[in-house]
């Protein structure tokens, strides 16, 4: 096989890479907030439940998670699924899997914020969704920014493990190629491909982090 | 004159631990009162108390002719609700002793975020309020400038701005240049003797006994969760009748 031709190939499965780091943001971040505020609730069994959910998330393999959502429907509930699934099984693995560690993070940086914050916005007659709004989220994603970053370079990375449900992202085409041609340079040009990837997202947190620096 | 404000024997604890006995307390319109007394005696609280960020445990809060907070006859408080708190607390500022501005707001957006976010009113008279109070504060050329970029003393003085700028019947004031130096402790001293100049209602916990003198109408020295003594600041301040009172300013003194 021609070094074009292996390169083509590992570009469109890049693409699906592209895809499944994308839309695991869209969905993790907000839902990773969302999380973050059960995990705080003053509802205890909520605090519980999602405790226990982070704890699984965080406790277990993401690649056992992905085969769990991918085979579960199935074999648990004997439910025929189509032929799409499996990326729909790989963006909800995803997405349950980074919510839960962009819960705690947003956690962390939630509560790392003064009372003095709040009791000010209070004062001033700030309601409470005003005050989460306008005064705390955008400080706390100040704060966060660099822990974000750094889980959003472990994603790019991580969406390689898709290929444990053979969905054909790079890795997956790589190792395939790899194994049908007997020669490494598929790895080779999957690695330069995860390497300007990370390179790109690593500029771009380092634009959006600068853009905040104009207060402290 | 009518009160702005008046707590009738206010009591509130923390757990097993009684803060506030019983006070009794109220401030006329135009009236500066100096709440003074040691540390953990429970100015702050009762301050705090008045501007709802504690519930109290006992007593009632009034202001002007509305009723905050009140005990029931099973001895139970209850607040008021809905538009009634809303209005309740339009009639109150609070100015803190570390600020509190929001970091990432320029100056000018920390004076007028809250009166045009959630008063809703009128762009270009906030707005050119903002700048009357700016002035007098002598921050003119500060309006686009981060809290971070300012000294302790300008930072506070922002912070009394954005409190007048929601047009509060009464301003309080927790310990207000405490953390800042003498040479920045003067200014911010000096603009809220020109509030009071100009019959604002204050409520200023100090332990700057000069200024106390000085700026207020009635001083209270406030010891063990009660009011020990009461009175005119000179009265109190230069002939204190009560031992602890005594014991307070000497040690003030040295
Ligand atoms: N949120 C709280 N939880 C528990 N105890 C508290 C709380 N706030 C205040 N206290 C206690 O209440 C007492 C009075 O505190 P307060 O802050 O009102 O004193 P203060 O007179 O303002 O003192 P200072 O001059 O040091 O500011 C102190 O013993 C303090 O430890
Ligand atoms: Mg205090």
């Amino acid at each position: 096989m021609e070094l074009q031709t292996m390169v083509t190939m590992l570009a469109e499965g890049f693409l699906k890479s592209v895809a499944i780091f994308s839309l695991t943001l869209l969905g993790s971040l907000p839902l990773g907030l969302l999380v973050a505020f059960g995990r705080m609730s003053k509802f205890k069994p909520l605090q519980w439940i999602v405790k226990f959910y982070i704890s699984v998330m965080r406790g277990t393999p993401l690649m056992l998670q992905l085969m769990v959502v991918f085979f579960g429907p199935h074999y648990l509930l004997g439910i025929q699924t189509g032929s799409n699934y499996r990326f729909v099984a790989v963006i909800i693995g995803f997405v349950l899997n980074y919510a839960a560690y962009f819960a705690e993070i947003y956690r962390g940086g939630i509560e790392s914020m003064s009372v003095g914050q709040y009791e000010a916005a209070e004062i001033m007659g700030y309601s409470k969704a005003h005050t989460f709004v306008r005064i705390i989220l955008p400080q706390v994603i100040k704060r966060i920014l660099p822990s974000i970053t750094n889980e959003m370079i472990t994603l790019v990375k991580d969406t390689s493990l898709a290929f444990a449900i053979s969905y054909a992202e790079m890795f997956t085409l790589a190792k395939k190629i790899a194994s049908s041609q007997s020669t490494l340079m598929p790895f080779v040009i999957a690695g330069v491909f995860y390497f300007i990837f990370n390179y790109v997202v690593a500029f771009i947190m380092e634009r959006v982090e600068k853009k905040m620096s104009y207060y402290r | 004159m009518s009160n702005i404000l008046t707590m009738n024997n206010i009591q509130k604890s923390f757990g097993e631990l009684e803060v506030i006995k019983d006070i009794s307390v109220s401030i006329k319109k135009g009236d500066v009162l100096s709440i003074i007394g040691p540390s953990g005696g429970g100015k702050s609280t009762l301050l705090r108390c008045a501007a709802m960020l504690e519930t109290i445990n006992g007593g009632s809060i009034l202001y002007g002719d509305k009723k905050a907070a009140w005990t029931e006859d099973n001895g139970k408080v209850v607040y008021a609700k809905g538009k009634d708190m809303k209005e309740i607390k339009n009639y109150f500022g609070l100015v803190f002793q570390n600020f509190n501005l929001f970091p990432h707001f320029s100056v000018l957006k920390n004076i007028t975020d809250a009166p045009l976010r959630m008063q809703k009113r009128n762009k270009d008279e906030v707005m050119s309020e903002a700048e009357v109070l700016l002035d007098k504060m002598g921050l003119k050329e500060k309006a686009g400038a981060y809290p971070y970029q300012l000294s302790g003393g300008q930072q506070q003085r922002v912070a009394i701005a954005r409190a007048l700028a929601l047009k509060p019947q009464i301003l309080f004031f927790d310990e207000p240049t405490s953390a800042l130096d003498p040479e920045l402790t003067a200014e911010v001293l000096r603009v809220i003797r020109q509030l009071a100049e100009e019959n604002m209602t204050m409520a200023i916990v100090t332990h700057e006994m000069n200024f106390a003198r000085l700026v207020s109408d009635h001083l209270i020295f406030i010891d063990g969760g009660v009011i020990v003594e009461q009175g005119s600041p000179d009265a109190v301040l230069g002939n204190p009748q009560m031992e602890r009172t005594k014991a307070f300013l000497n040690k003030l003194e040295q």
